[in-house]
């Protein structure tokens, strides 16, 4: 039993990994803008295509294709934000219809582009495998749980002690005090998308190649940080954190003593007591009016 | 005068003759063209459009008149209601008097009701889930074996070979529970089994099944799923480092199963197959090259399936004697009986056709063997 606790802490600390990098994309936006975008499973998937692409056309180099699809990702969120989000600002209705509409576009457009079948990228990080005892995993798990730490770290860094990081912050918290200040609300909205696009697309660039990229890859991810945003606390980034890998964790070792099926179940079970008991989440703040 | 008179009537009887020609009938298609299945609908749409090509070649005479066939694809994306939705919009809108396809069991399930209530036969031509043609529905045909068909051929093979404990992982849907309870039904009772576990379309991570599989002791692992969960589930459970017989459908039977992972890890693997692409075998070569001649790439066992079912289609409405009104290709579709690439296509009493089974193994080249039945088994490269 302790090899299988052992194995399963591994891969859900991995999968927890992917989506404590969603979680902090959808943490972010809406922190700074209160907009829910449920689009970001899609981008998520955008960034698994686009590695694939760079990978295979342009640069035979894993890590330089998931730079470029990082950056690829950057833009493409400021032109979300500037075109779509930014006209739609004050209407919290309509940001949530166009985000669902750019799913629909997008992965129709993915599958018009690379086809309906699957892509399988097969780098060396996933075919080298890490003996642990009887155990095996692929280096990729392990590639994927170091590249998260190291991006959650810069995030925190960035956010904490650089001027556009106190300026987010303050964006955040008093959008009218920011622009009193001389804070540009519309560069950090900007600036904002460009960070979450750039972590969804660095999750996707991480899981396509250990499991497959298609165009349905970022459903799953994107529910399961959804729901550690809201375990975590709306808006908080440590919530996102703690809330994306105790997701990945409770649903992979939940498997060892409830039928596999059942472990989304277990995941929105707790997200529900959580909206039951303590809306605020775990590390959220609690506000008039709710109980 | 008589010039122009005779001109008028040779123009007449040639646009007569023509109009006769391409007098065309359209058959409605429901199947996943977008979505999870995308890939698996792609394979059943190349095998109705290879069908109507080489049928439209020549036409088909029905009651002294020539027809060609037009296809009228609604894209259900394995949803219920799409799938309802569009079968109520081929009968009411589009006016069909028969159609085909249909990927997904539980999508059948809506469609079907309407099939018999609206008097428009459906043949369905993939999904496997045995209750299907079971519901005393007369208007619902299926040409492809169900999963009792297909899963008899391969437990007679797990019962001859050192399978025990057997291992599942298979669909969260009809298909898959119905697949993994038509297995156990059949095994002995005293027959060990291991893990059993079930996960969603879409799913893409198996560690929390491999970590049971390894807990159980399994010896073979069968994985009731189709070519891109199965591609990962193989490779993922060998990455994991456990050394099981893998028992498969007949999705992982392909050259381009193969091109999702490689020799080394389909090693020895079986799988059932309604349509072992390179079997030497006449009807089924033709095919091939057919398929490969249009679409550069090994056939597929849906496709054949969806290729067989046009022309049973057809066969029905010459029986018929009229290409309209569904109770008339209801009652044909019954009393057809011809030689399909599949096989020996006709319904039983429950809309049930049944087809031969095989069972396939992958050699260490990267070739296939037929291996059941016995009069049809075949070596490396011919399965």
């Amino acid at each position: 039993m302790a090899t299988a606790i052992f194995e399963q802490l591994i891969n859900g600390t991995m999968m927890g990994s992917i989506y404590v990098l969603m979680a902090l994309g959808m943490v972010l936006i809406y922190g700074v803008m209160h907009v829910l975008n449920f689009a970001h499973g899609v981008l998520f998937m955008t960034g698994g295509y686009l590695t694939h692409l760079f990978f295979f056309n342009l640069t035979g180099s894993y890590p330089l294709a998931i730079v470029l699809s990082i950056l690829t990702l950057a833009l493409i969120g400021v032109v979300l934000e500037g075109v779509i989000f930014r006209p739609l600002r004050d209407n919290l209705r309509m940001q949530i219809v166009a985000s669902v509409g750019l799913i629909l576009i997008i992965q129709n457009g993915v599958i018009q582009l690379w086809g309906p079948r699957a892509l399988q990228m097969r780098t060396s990080s996933v075919s080298s495998l890490v003996k642990v005892g009887q155990l095996s995993f692929t280096m990729q798990h392990f590639v994927i749980i170091a590249v998260v730490v190291s991006a959650v770290t810069a995030l925190y860094l960035f956010l904490t002690f650089t001027r556009l990081g106190t300026a987010m912050r303050a964006t955040s918290q008093h959008p009218e005090a920011a622009i009193v200040v001389g804070i540009n609300p519309n560069r950090i909205y900007a600036l904002t998308f460009m960070i979450a696009c750039a972590l969804a697309g660095l999750g996707g660039a991480l899981l396509g190649p250990l499991f497959l990229i298609f165009p349905q890859m970022g459903d799953a991810p994107m529910l399961k940080a959804l729901s550690a945003i809201v375990i975590g606390g709306m808006g908080s980034i440590p919530g996102a954190i703690v809330g994306g890998f105790g997701i990945g964790v409770v649903e992979s070792l939940s498997t060892l003593v409830i039928p596999s099926d059942y472990r989304d179940t277990i995941v929105f079970a707790i997200l529900i007591l959580m909206l039951l008991l303590r809306p605020w989440g775990l590390f959220g703040v609690r506000v008039r009016g709710e109980h | 005068m008589r010039k122009l008179v005779l001109s008028a009537a040779l123009a007449t009887a040639l646009f007569t003759q023509t109009a006769h020609a391409q007098e065309v009938v359209t058959v409605g298609i429901v199947t996943a063209q977008t979505g999870p299945l995308a890939a698996a609908g792609k394979f059943q749409m190349n095998g109705f459009n290879l069908a109507v090509e080489q049928i439209n070649k020549t036409g088909f005479d029905v009651a002294g008149k020539n027809y060609k066939l037009a296809l009228k694809v609604y894209d259900t994306h394995c949803s219920t209601s799409e799938g309802a939705s569009a079968m109520q919009r081929l009968i009411s809108v589009d006016q069909v008097s028969v159609v085909l396809g249909e990927l997904c069991s539980p999508v059948v399930s809506a469609e079907a009701p309407l099939a018999q209530d609206e008097k428009v036969p459906l043949v369905i031509t993939v999904p496997t889930a045995v209750n299907l043609t079971e519901q005393n529905n007369p208007y619902l045909f299926r040409i492809n074996a169900h999963n009792g068909q297909l899963t008899k051929a391969l437990v007679d093979y797990i019962l001859s070979a050192d399978a025990q404990p057997l291992a599942f992982i298979a669909w969260n849907n009809d298909a898959g529970r119905g697949g993994v309870n038509g297995v156990k039904a059949l095994l002995p009772k005293d027959y060990k089994l291991g893990y059993v576990g079930y996960f969603n379309v879409g799913e893409v991570d198996f560690s929390s099944h491999i970590t049971n599989i390894r807990n159980s002791g399994a010896k073979s692992v069968m994985l009731l799923m189709d070519e891109e969960p199965g591609a990962l589930a193989i490779r993922q459970i060998r990455d994991a480092g456990l050394k099981v017989q893998f028992i498969g459908t007949l999705a992982m039977g392909s050259d381009r199963f193969l091109k999702t992972l490689s020799a080394a890890y389909l090693d020895g693997m079986v799988q059932y197959s309604a349509f072992p692409p390179n079997a030497p075998i006449e009807r089924i070569k033709n095919f091939n090259e057919a398929y490969r001649a249009k679409f550069n790439e090994e056939s597929h066992g849906f496709a054949a399936q969806s290729y067989d079912a046009v022309f049973a289609v057809v066969e029905a409405m010459k029986k018929a004697g009229k290409v309209k009104g569904g109770a008339a290709i209801r009652d044909g579709l019954s009393a057809v009986s011809f030689d399909g690439v599949i096989g020996k296509i006709s319904f039983d009493n429950k809309g049930q056709a049944s087809p031969p089974v095989y069972i396939t193994e992958w050699c260490h080249d990267g070739t296939r063997k037929v291996i059941f039945p016995k009069e049809m088994s075949a070596a490396c490269g011919g399965g």
